[in-house]
């Protein structure tokens, strides 16, 4: 719950990092084209360059005799003029006759000659960058048996691949930033804008229904949402302060009347004739439990509308649960029941005094009206893994499991203690209590009786909750 | 005793301001918010009852009204709901009580008069002292003829406090409240519980009744009944 949310562990970070992978995958995919295509045209350039040249040549030897090739090749071997080529014929039993390479065995065709085959002669020039790459090579069978064999070195190619994959990397590198940035823009813009819309839900949930979610007014799906969730609120606040009316109104329009009845009888009570006055002690009794059951009700709506959680403050539940026992022990002990305290020291905790003081005073009367003389009933406060936990047990006759979870709606009475005194609402106003401190409720068996746990937010998210709402 | 009672209904306020006069209390009594209000800053009463809920201006403006402009005499807030807000609210405009409708009249009167006779903080003595029973609110000590009696924390606060209102009566509702700060209505005796217990240390081995039990309203302590 503790906000703000790690961006990295957002949606949209998440749908983010596929885009840019996906994008990103998609820019290497048009590269990987590119290259290839680029690698391609620049190695076919280079064969048909030297199977022109070989061309060239052979057409000279037929046309003009083995000597003015001879010459041709000379002149071509030191010629400094790119594209820098080399040369090699042969005569039919294998030896040089012209040219910069070693003799070789005679091959038709095109083939790739590596470097280590320049090493034999290095005349023309040592320190050619050139000369340290593999040549492509087009060999020619002369009529008179000679061999004619025209290279040219891939430097270029090579150096031009190296320079593309380079501008490729570098396209890549700058594809990645963008996609990142222009997604974290994008995401934060908008985890702002859903963080806000948690805030707002959260100050709600604290019992705040006057709060609204920001509109940017860009008429987005963002501000759609916003709109709507509105809407809902809007709807929310219209159904709670109805109820609340009606809670007020049965509050002012019933409890008049029945106050009024009260006063009558109460007026009633000095001047009844002999034998009404028990009569009329009892009606006032009766007026009385009614007034007692509206109260609660209307107690328990108003925990539950949340609004109490606004005067919170830091309470000891040691001191409070303390208090309550001090004042319940010498109770039980008339009913002949015995009353402990275990008390561990507990942090203390974000709530509400008044309403802690009657939920501990309900579980406690809870268990001695249900409770035969004799039972023990042991008040535990403890703390687990950071949290105070309240645990109210008795070695009564328990609940069946199967009606537990029952006890806490309004009016609901276990078949077994229908005879006895109570409104039903002790528990029920229990549960709203600790549903409004965030509180969970567990009901056990004690083996025997019933062990009532009541299990406290960890104090410190309790206190976040507080500096968020005060925002 | 002057009290003023701003009440808009009308059944309430008859019951309210008969039982009053009854018992020799002049009253003035207004039905609306702001002629309340005009009789609360012109007269000088020692107990004003305010009824939250009133048509044209609510008891609580009225009360941040009063107080504002100086008024210090002491305010008991009425009101129908049984707010869980309402009592910190209505303490927080600057009342002094508050009582939930419907009240039993001994209530009330209960509560005016501890209203009225509340003394300001600063007077309060260190020993409280009622007959020839004596409570030390420093050394937490308690003695009757001189002889010592020890009392637990809450038997001490209890007795603490009908001493601070002896010779009123105080009701079960008022122990809850300021003995046990019990704002709710308990489904057990611990009030006469307590009591019992109070009286078997203070009463018992005494010739003289202290404690005394008032039929249908409360409690009071004081040399004679």
């Amino acid at each position: 719950m503790a906000p703000p949310h790690s961006f990295f562990r957002s949606t949209s970070f998440r749908l983010l990092a596929w885009y840019a992978a996906v994008f990103v995958a998609s820019v290497a995919v048009l590269f990987l084209i590119v290259y290839w295509i680029t690698i391609t045209a620049f190695d076919d350039q280079l064969s048909d360059s030297v199977e022109r040249e070989t061309e060239v040549l052979v057409e000279l030897y037929r046309s003009r005799g083995l000597n003015p090739l001879v010459r041709a090749i000379e002149l071509r071997t030191v010629e400094l003029r790119p594209p820098r080529r080399y040369y090699l014929l042969q005569d039919a039993a294998g030896k040089r006759i012209a040219g910069n390479l070693p003799p070789m065995k005679p091959l038709e065709g095109e083939r790739i000659l590596p470097v280590s085959s320049l090493l034999a002669d290095r005349s023309a020039k040592p320190d050619d960058p050139a000369d340290a790459y593999p040549i492509v090579a087009h060999g020619r069978l002369l009529e008179n048996g000679g061999f004619l064999l025209v290279g040219e070195s891939r430097y270029r190619a090579v150096t031009a691949r190296e320079a593309i994959v380079q501008a490729l990397a570098w396209g890549i590198a700058i594809t990645v930033l963008l996609a990142a940035a222009g997604g974290a823009a994008l995401g934060v813009g908008f985890l702002r804008r859903i963080e806000e819309i948690n805030r707002t839900t959260r100050s709600i949930i604290d019992g705040d229904l006057g709060q609204r979610v920001p509109a940017s007014g860009s008429g987005d799906e963002m501000d759609r949402l916003a709109k709507n969730l509105n809407a809902m609120l809007d709807r929310i606040q219209v159904l709670m302060e109805s109820l609340k009316r009606v809670s007020d109104d049965i509050a002012h329009d019933l409890r008049t009347p029945l106050s009024r009845l009260r006063h009558q009888l109460e007026a009633a009570r000095g001047k009844a004739p002999a034998g009404g006055e028990p009569v009329i002690e009892q009606s006032i009794v009766e007026v009385d439990a009614i007034l007692e059951t509206f109260s609660a009700l209307l107690r328990i709506s108003q925990i539950e509308a949340g609004a109490r959680r606004a005067a919170f403050s830091e309470v000891s539940v040691e001191q409070i649960v303390s208090a309550v026992c001090d004042a319940y022990a010498p109770v039980a002990e008339d009913r002949r029941q015995q009353l402990k305290a275990r008390l561990a020291n507990v942090p203390p905790i974000h709530g509400d005094r008044e309403l802690l003081t009657q939920m501990v005073a309900n579980l406690i009367e809870n268990s001695m009206h249900h409770c035969p003389a004799g039972v023990d009933i042991t008040v535990g406060l403890a703390q687990e893994a950071g949290a105070p936990v309240l645990r109210v047990a008795d070695t009564g006759p328990g609940i069946p499991a199967g009606e537990r979870e029952n006890v806490f709606r309004r009016f609901y009475r276990l078949e077994a203690s229908r005879t006895t005194p109570g409104s039903g609402l002790g528990l029920a106003l229990v549960k709203a209590v600790a549903d409004l401190h965030g509180a969970s409720i567990e009901l056990s068996d004690n083996q025997p009786g019933l062990c009532v746990a009541i299990r406290f937010p960890a104090p410190t998210a309790a206190r976040g909750r507080t500096v968020q709402t005060q925002r | 005793m002057k009290i003023l009672l701003i009440e808009d209904d009308p059944h309430t306020a008859a019951y309210v301001v008969n039982g009053l006069r009854e018992r020799g209390h002049v009253v003035d009594h207004s039905a609306s918010g702001r002629d309340g209000l005009l009789l609360a800053s012109g007269g000088a009463y020692e107990v004003m009852i305010i009824d939250r809920m009133l048509p044209g201006l609510d008891g609580l403006a009225i009360v941040k009204t009063i107080r504002a402009a100086g008024t210090r005499a002491p305010v008991l807030l009425l009101t129908t709901l049984g707010g869980v807000n309402d009592r910190v609210e209505g303490l927080e405009a600057g009342a002094d009580d508050y009582l939930t409708k419907p009240f039993a009249f001994a209530e009330l009167l209960a509560r005016v008069n501890a209203l009225a006779r509340r003394p300001p903080i600063v007077d309060e003595a260190t020993v409280l002292r009622v007959a020839d029973l004596e409570l030390d609110r420093l050394k937490r000590t308690v003695t009757r003829s001189g002889k010592r009696i020890e009392l637990q924390p809450q038997e001490f606060r209890l007795l603490e406090y009908l001493m601070r209102n002896a010779g009123q009566v105080v009701t079960r509702t008022m122990l809850l409240e300021n003995v046990w700060e019990f704002h709710f209505d308990p489904h057990t005796s611990i009030v006469e519980t307590h009591i019992s217990r109070l009286r078997a240390k203070v009463d018992r081995e005494f010739g003289e009744e202290l404690i005394h039990t008032v039929r249908g309203s409360g409690y009071s302590l004081g040399a004679s009944p």
